[in-house]
């Protein structure tokens, strides 16, 4: 059975150099003319591209306004002041999007390694899953159907993860007052300068914290983090390095921001014990 | 008079092809460009099977427009947001030059994809292309790291910051993760040591697995040929045509009803 069909598709492709033989057209100029035309499509359009791009931003180009397509470039990278919302290029929001889905910790691997992978060594193994002669499209139907479900499913992620909004720090900062009075730390002004750079640091990207925050790697719940009673002097060796202190956290490291800013974070951090 | 005329223009002939023929005894690349050329490819290919060419165009203009970057790029955070500042504002064209990589990017990933969906809507990865699908599939992983490699080049806040998430996901993959996440960043967070890294594997190590891997892709193409349309009434591989008058140059047969085919 098995060598009868390796019979027949050798059988097959011979038959496909015959006909190309007695049949076919020469790649020049024919095939050549098609392909030196599409790419010179291509040329104009990335030509193009880079116009709309510079042309229509406002300003001399030396600002950060943004264009149609938009910023020629965002202000210095500063690991100081992290009031930043991370985004990736576009081509990257559908893999963006799995983390907003997936929860830390238990399935972000799943998430961010697990689908990714799964969905690599799916793509290499179909020539091994799809053994048929068939081509013809109505004649493949399972392949037609998971064609249009990865199709759909790219362009759901591609724009859930484009039209997604996280929190911003600005408008955070207004929740501060509240969480103060919830969390009982108003008299508390070391944790209330520490809750203005928790809100403006880009915590609540990842955080949650009093219903605030965007979930974006689904890191812990912060509302009741000082009920656990770890202390100051853990909250900044975590906040220097969360990996030193916590073996595999995907955390970045906030050393940057100084040690008297992590001891009002920390104190901050201390201070929220949940509202009790 | 004519006679010395053409001994004149047989004599000229031979100068200019002497060239062309010493290189051809010496390498035989002048018969290999003849074969790539000349080879037939089934009578009934359409617009969809030049999206292969227009991607290696992508990639091309990639490639050049790079190393004109390259000239002017300098990888350590103290000076790299300058330089890209430097190339968009003041070097001649320097904006058109990173203008056409940075949207290059985004067009050669589009069809990359949009070509894998034609050689799959096709069945061209079927038996005995199954090896070229897997070179294709690895380009496009290649190409997506290309991606994500060049977005941290620009040191400035979009950069920094969607590095900084990307190289956590590393992180969190299990058993090579973390080491897959410190190697990235040369150390344990994010630093200069890091854009210099991925400035190499941005623009040294992807690029050259991606050529060689065209390469690959290239020579697999030109050995298997190409596949016609699914659809097409004169598919090759459909044996002789049943009427040898329906074989008019310059015809294309659009969707066609495919009871008129022999199943293959």
């Amino acid at each position: 059975m098995a060598s009868d069909r390796i019979v027949e598709r050798r059988r097959i492709f011979q038959q496909y150099k015959a006909d190309v033989k007695e049949r076919g057209k020469p790649f020049y100029p024919y095939a050549m003319f098609e392909d030196t035309v599409m790419s010179l499509v291509v040329v104009c359009v990335i030509v193009g591209l880079a116009i709309v791009w510079r042309y229509t931003t406002p300003g001399d180009h030396h600002t950060t306004d943004a264009g149609w397509l938009g910023k020629l470039y965002d202000k210095p990278a500063d690991p100081g002041t992290i009031n930043f919302v991370p985004r990736p290029d576009w081509y990257f929001y559908f893999l963006f999007y799995l983390l907003r889905i997936f929860k830390w910790p238990n399935s972000v691997l799943l998430g961010t390694i697990g689908i990714p992978t799964i969905c690599l060594v799916l793509l290499i193994a179909i020539p091994f899953l799809d053994v048929r002669f068939e081509r013809r499209l109505l004649r493949r139907p399972v392949a037609m159907v998971a064609a249009g479900l990865v199709v759909i499913s790219m362009g759901v992620l591609t724009y859930k993860g484009a039209t997604a909004k996280e929190a911003l720090g600005s408008e955070l900062l207004a929740d501060v007052p509240h969480w103060a009075a919830s969390e009982h730390f108003s008299n508390n002004a070391t944790a209330i300068a520490g809750a203005k750079l928790f809100a403006v640091s880009g915590c609540l990207n990842c955080h949650t914290y009093n219903g605030a925050g965007g979930h974006n790697l689904g890191a812990p719940e912060l509302t009741a983090e000082g009920a656990k009673n770890k202390g100051v002097a853990f909250q900044i060796a975590h906040l220097k390095c969360p990996s030193c202190v916590n073996s595999g956290s995907p955390m970045p490291s906030f050393a940057g921001l100084g040690q008297a800013n992590l001891t009002k974070l920390a104190t901050f951090l201390e201070a929220s014990k949940g509202g009790k | 008079m004519a006679t010395r005329r053409l001994t004149r223009q047989q004599q000229l002939q031979q100068t200019i092809l002497y060239p062309v023929d010493w290189l051809e005894e010496r390498s035989g690349l002048v018969g290999g460009v003849k074969y790539f050329l000349f080879r037939k490819v089934p009578g009934d290919t359409n617009w969809f099977q030049t999206l292969g060419a227009a991607t290696l165009t992508a990639f091309l203009v990639q490639a050049l427009t790079g190393v004109i970057l390259a000239m002017y790029y300098k990888p350590d955070p103290q000076n790299a947001y300058s330089s890209i500042q430097n190339i968009t504002n003041h070097v001649w064209a320097g904006w058109l030059v990173r203008g056409m990589h940075r949207w290059g990017a985004s067009v050669f990933i589009i069809l990359m994809f949009m070509h894998m969906g034609r050689v799959f809507l096709y069945g061209a990865y079927k038996y005995p292309r199954e090896l070229n699908w897997i070179i294709g599939v690895l380009l496009l992983a290649s190409g997506l790291a290309e991606g994500f490699t060049g977005y941290l080049l620009p040191w400035d806040q979009t950069a920094y910051w969607a590095t900084i998430v990307g190289i956590n996901i590393n992180g969190t993959a299990p058993f090579l993760g973390p080491f897959l996440a410190q190697f990235l960043q040369g150390g344990t967070y994010i630093n200069g040591d890091t854009l210099s890294r991925f400035y190499s594997i941005h623009m040294l190590l992807i690029p050259g697995a991606i050529f060689a891997l065209i390469g690959l892709h290239l020579y697999l193409v030109v050995r298997l040929g190409v596949t016609s349309p699914p659809w097409s009434k004169e598919a090759a591989g459909t044996g002789p045509l049943a009427d040898p008058s329906s074989n008019g140059a310059g015809t294309r047969s659009g969707l066609v009803n495919p009871r008129q085919r022999k199943g293959r």
